[in-house]
């Protein structure tokens, strides 16, 4: 088994320049320009979903957003990875892991915009609408993945959380079961540094990977933002699940470049000095000088690129701002499976008070 | 034609209510792209970019930089060119997600049901229950005019009923030209359930017996054991005696503490004796029942007689001994009066009426001599007993009434 | 006095409370360099340092449980649940060993731990940001549960639940976390810790609400009087214990209550109002208790909730129907 945990595996430096690793480049032997240049434009477009919905936060058309900027490589990267029948569990912060399930962008929103708690049957896409509460869905992937493996399906279910979500008990749960049980679900934490406002040094004394060497689960840390490097070490473990070989530990380190949502003022806890650093391992910035040592990205491909991300962006905006107010009496929709008096009765009641108020005067 | 779209300022945070505007980033005339910054502006969380939702050109900038905005504010007015599609409608009432705590929904008088002319909320409030307090409210009747009978003088729907009752008869009745008195109505709860237990009662075949007797030596008995300790603080009367009587001779007479089944078509005799004391008070009749009372000694049935018609005065009788009852003694000749015919507590088969104790002449050895003496009346349930058996028994109860030591003998 | 709001009361109160007391420690996931998601605990960390007020890491239950072993050694936590939805985690260590340690230990070990929740909807938020949560808590033996509703209360309260020897979770409504009023910092409380106030005299009905839904209610009572009718509004204050005293007094006087909140009814704060009312002012009800309330469903998504909190309208529709009864 491949285990580095003290180095991150990289197959693409910040300069864009390949770094060779026997090990890993078999697993992408696959990946010819073509699929680069997808990589490329799945990076670009994702960027392009963020920045836009944060821009629609900024006037009202959504509430809150969660901004991935930064983390592209790892999501683009681990998502591509994924077989059709493979189950992603998420955060709030995976747009771009929707995204490359096939989730429409304008279902992105729907939830952000308060319109309804979810935006999509998470069976269509095999991906879970963005959870809010921290680190409980490694439990679920881990039964889910149970469930698989009692249905002798050979699919493989990862979990994304971040390096904050360590700390919560449901996570360390969650790896203790799916090593018992010898699951086949890959823990991918991005660490991206921070849990809004705290560094990862407060959540772990250790590298996070360490943690789950403590449960007998194999683990890898891999440079989160080598969107290359996240798709292999990613297939790797995936190919460990589907196979029965258990659960599998990866940590990506990245960072999250911009707030923990718009609600937050990072100029309060870091100095933006201290992204310097982060910003010269920019992962598009990265892919676009590799694409272009190898002259895959010509003024062609970077325009085609750039249309499709407004495209995008315009679909999305068109999308979210289209949305429909869901009726009142969506209120009671859906609250069990099977009828209930209690709602039944309140329905009514609410109908009833609505009519009454049917061409009240101000 | 171009249109001019207005954006107002959201809630950019979760809540807020309002933001600063720090400075603008775009002048009057300037035309801006889609997602262009307009503005900083400073939350309670933090400094914003507000980033253009138009394509167009800026025509007004509605808000001095220094201000503090109101979420929902407009801020800034820009022109959108003719050809370009109108991202959204400026006047759309909820185009803000976060709209922000503030603004909530101006109110909407809702379709008002009209309420109840009420009497004006007096300064002291009637108890009542709430059934008395609807059909007081009903009927138009102010609740401080009635006198309660409920739990801590209560009025009950019941006392609501009988000051209806009154009200109606009184205006029914006419009244004398010029007297311009209105009675005050006494209604009371306890009346309506006399008139209504009267009335069950008449659903008993009923006929009487009665015996004058000399009770002489009873009364001597009194006079000799009301100065004792046992009795001290304690009621004792020709009444505790013959109450003794009644009960004692119901041992021999078991037919006595009966009441009628109607399903079973016939007499059931009762386990116990449950004296009824018929009590009279300002509130009304009331006979409390005392349990088991021919276990009782003649110093605990006086203790229990004492205390039973203090509770009754009081109004204060447990429920308890309301209900139950198997035969019932009343006393009439406190009143004065020689003697009457009860008529039974509904459910018995006898009622025992003693009337007045007095001095009478009286023949004794073929002479005359004054004595005391008093008449009982028995009124029974005539399908249970018969004259004879009726007859028997009240002769039985006088004679120990007479000859207190044959009340001992029976004990 | 200063005109501040309740974010800035808060403040100003756990301020004091450190400088009052050495053994008080604030701690919650990014109270300390951030000064809280909400601002509440802002400048503490630079002026009391980073053993006064401690960044914890990202677990609930964690938190509480710190927390709990520091009271156990002496200190007085004040710990910070970040929003009401993430309280479920803590829940064990709050009601398995917070609320029954001084029962199980006859008095020898206390938990004088307070647990600060901002609570409550109405600010367009996404799910689990929203939570009424105060019904568990108050159903659970060993626990106070109190719910200032505007600046004043904010800051007498926090430094009255600091200095209780008992857990107290002090449920804050976000909502109202921008109000504003004129707080006397230099006073003593008007009012002890659990006492219900009466925030607007009347005759005509009684509306006991707690939290943001007393603004509601006064806003209600507001219109209500342009159209005849005098509402006395009883701020509740404290879910655990409840001021009965108060609540009894004012319908003995009006004959009519309406209870408020945004929890749902079903078992909700008011469920136990109205039944002791029904008891214990039975013969002065001119009419039935009503509940104005969230509806019995999870939250709803922000572009409902206006439909689903109670809001002035549906105080005044239960008006007229109690009223009219």
């Amino acid at each position: 088994m491949i285990d580095n945990l003290d180095y991150p595996v990289q197959l693409i430096q910040p300069n864009g320049a390949r770094v060779c690793r026997p090990e890993f480049d078999r697993l992408i032997t696959d990946i010819g320009p073509d699929e680069l240049l997808s990589l490329y434009r799945d990076l670009v477009v994702s960027r392009r979903i963020d920045t836009e919905a944060v821009a629609l936060q900024r006037q009202g058309e959504i509430g809150l957003w969660a901004p991935m900027l930064g983390q592209e490589a790892a999501q683009v990267g681990s998502a591509r990875a994924l077989a059709p029948d493979d189950f992603a569990f998420t955060s709030y912060r995976e747009h771009a892991v929707a995204y490359c399930r096939g989730v429409p962008p304008e279902l992105l929103t729907t939830m952000w915009r308060g319109i309804s708690h979810s935006g999509w049957d998470p069976e269509q896409f095999n991906v879970t609408n963005p959870a809010i509460v921290v680190g409980s869905q490694g439990l679920h992937a881990t039964g889910y993945a149970l469930g698989a493996h009692l249905d002798g399906a050979e699919i493989a279910t990862i979990a994304y959380f971040g390096d904050g979500a360590t700390s919560q008990g449901d996570i360390a749960e969650a790896m203790g079961f799916a090593a018992s049980f010898r699951v086949g679900v890959v823990f991918f934490c991005q660490n991206n540094q921070w849990a809004i406002s705290e560094p990862v040094s407060l959540q772990s004394r250790t590298p996070i990977s360490h943690r789950a060497i403590g449960y007998g689960i194999p683990a890898i840390r891999v440079d989160g933002n080598d969107v290359l490097a996240v798709l292999a070490v990613t297939r790797s473990a995936l190919n460990r699940a589907r196979e029965g070989s258990g659960p599998t530990f990866i940590e990506a380190i990245t960072c999250r470049m911009g707030p923990h949502t718009t609600s937050d003022d990072p100029s309060r806890y870091r100095a933006d000095t201290d992204m310097s650093e982060w910003r010269s391992r920019d992962p598009l910035e990265r892919m676009r000088l590799f694409l272009g040592r190898r002259d895959l990205l010509g003024e062609n491909e970077l325009s085609t690129i750039a249309a499709a991300a407004d495209d995008v962006a315009a679909g999305l905006r068109r999308a979210t701002i289209a949305l429909a107010d869901p009726p009142p009496s969506a209120l009671f929709d859906h609250v069990y499976a099977e009828a209930h008096p209690l709602i039944d009765v309140e329905r009514e009641e609410h109908r009833a008070y609505l009519r009454s108020m049917e061409g009240a005067s101000s | 034609m171009s249109t001019g779209h207005e954006f107002r300022l959201p809630d950019l945070g979760e809540g807020l209510t309002s933001a600063d505007l720090v400075e603008w980033t775009v002048g009057v005339g300037d035309t801006v792209e889609l997602n262009q910054v307009l503005a900083q502006v400073e939350t309670a969380k933090a400094l914003v970019e507000l980033p253009s939702p138009y394509v167009g050109v800026v025509r007004e900038l509605l808000v001095e930089p220094g201000t503090t905005v109101p979420v929902g504010t407009p801020i800034i007015r820009i022109e959108e060119p003719a050809d370009s599609p109108s991202p959204s409608d400026s006047q759309s009432p909820s185009v803000l997600v976060g709209y922000g705590p503030a603004a909530e929904r101006p109110s909407r008088r809702r379709n008002r049901i009209t309420p109840h002319s009420q009497t004006a909320a007096s300064t002291e409030r009637r108890p009542a229950t709430p059934s008395a307090r609807r059909a007081a409210r009903e009927a138009g009747i102010d609740l401080s005019e009635i006198t309660g009978s409920g739990f801590d003088g209560a009025v009950t729907a019941a006392d609501v009923a009988d000051a209806l009752r009154v009200k109606a008869a009184s205006n029914e009745a006419p009244r004398p030209a010029g007297s311009g008195i209105q009675k005050q109505p006494v209604s009371s709860g306890m009346r309506k359930q006399m008139a209504s237990a009267m009335v069950a009662s008449t659903r008993a075949p009923q006929a009487s017996v009665f015996l004058t007797a000399d009770v002489t030596p009873s009364m001597e008995l009194l006079g000799r054991l009301r100065p004792s300790d046992a009795f001290t603080g304690l009621s004792l009367t020709p009444l505790t005696l013959a109450a003794k009587a009644l009960v004692t001779a119901i041992s021999s007479h078991p037919m006595v503490n009966a009441h009628w089944d109607e399903a079973r078509g016939d007499a059931v005799i009762d386990d116990h004796v449950n004296l009824g004391i018929a009590v009279a008070s300002e509130r009304g009749l009331s006979v409390p029942n005392i349990k088991s009372a021919e276990t009782l000694s003649l110093v605990q049935l006086a203790r229990a007689v004492t205390e039973l018609t203090v509770a009754a005065r009081a109004g204060v009788t447990d429920v308890h001994h309301l209900t139950g009852g198997t035969v019932t003694i009343t006393n009439v000749g406190v009143f004065g009066v020689d003697g009457g015919i009860p008529l039974l507590n509904p459910g018995e088969a006898v009622i025992l009426c003693l009337g007045t104790v007095s001095e009478r002449p009286w023949v004794i050895e073929r002479k005359i001599e004054a004595r005391s003496v008093a008449t009982l009346t028995l009124t029974f349930d005539h399908r249970i007993l018969d004259g004879e058996q009726a007859a028997r028994f009240l002769s039985f109860v006088a004679q120990m009434l007479a000859d207190p030591d044959l009340l001992l003998s029976h004990l | 006095m200063t005109v501040m709001n309740l974010v800035t009361a808060l403040n100003t109160g756990l301020r004091r409370a450190l400088e009052d007391d050495r053994r008080v420690v604030i701690m919650g996931e990014d109270v300390g360099r951030l000064g809280g998601v909400f601002r509440v605990t802002d400048a503490l960390q630079k002026d009391f340092g980073d053993t006064r007020v401690i960044d914890m890491p990202l677990a609930e239950s964690g938190i509480v449980g710190t927390a709990f072993g520091l009271a156990l050694r002496g200190y007085r936590p004040v710990c910070e649940i970040q929003f009401d939805g993430f309280v479920y985690p803590a829940f064990d260590q709050i009601v398995s060993q917070v609320a029954k340690i001084h029962y199980r230990t006859r008095g020898a070990a206390s938990a004088p731990l307070t647990i600060r929740i901002p609570s409550g909807g109405g600010i367009g938020a996404v799910e689990h940001h929203s939570e009424s949560p105060e019904a568990y808590f108050a159903h659970t033996a060993g626990l106070r549960v109190v719910y200032p509703s505007n600046p004043i209360d904010g800051f007498h309260m926090i430094r009255q639940s600091i200095a209780a020897d008992d857990p107290v979770i002090f449920l804050e409504p976000k909502r109202r976390y921008w109000d504003t009023a004129d707080v006397n910092t230099d006073a003593a409380p008007e009012l002890p810790l659990h006492r219900a106030r009466v925030a607007r005299s009347g005759n005509d009905a009684t509306v006991v609400a707690y939290g943001s839904m007393v603004a509601t209610a006064l806003d209600a009572a507001r219109i209500a009087e342009e159209e005849g009718h005098d509402l006395e509004v009883v701020d509740l204050r404290s879910l655990s214990p409840i001021d009965f005293d108060t609540i009894e007094a004012s319908v003995n006087k009006t004959g009519r209550l309406v209870v408020v909140h945004e929890a749902p009814s079903f078992l909700g704060v008011g469920a136990e109002i109205a039944a002791h009312v029904a008891e214990h002012c039975f013969y002065q009800l001119e009419s039935p208790i009503l509940r104005v309330t969230g509806f019995d469903i999870p939250y709803p998504p922000a572009k409902l909730e206006r439909f689903h909190l109670p809001d002035a309208d549906r105080i005044l529709a239960a008006l007229d129907r109690t009223l009219a009864a």
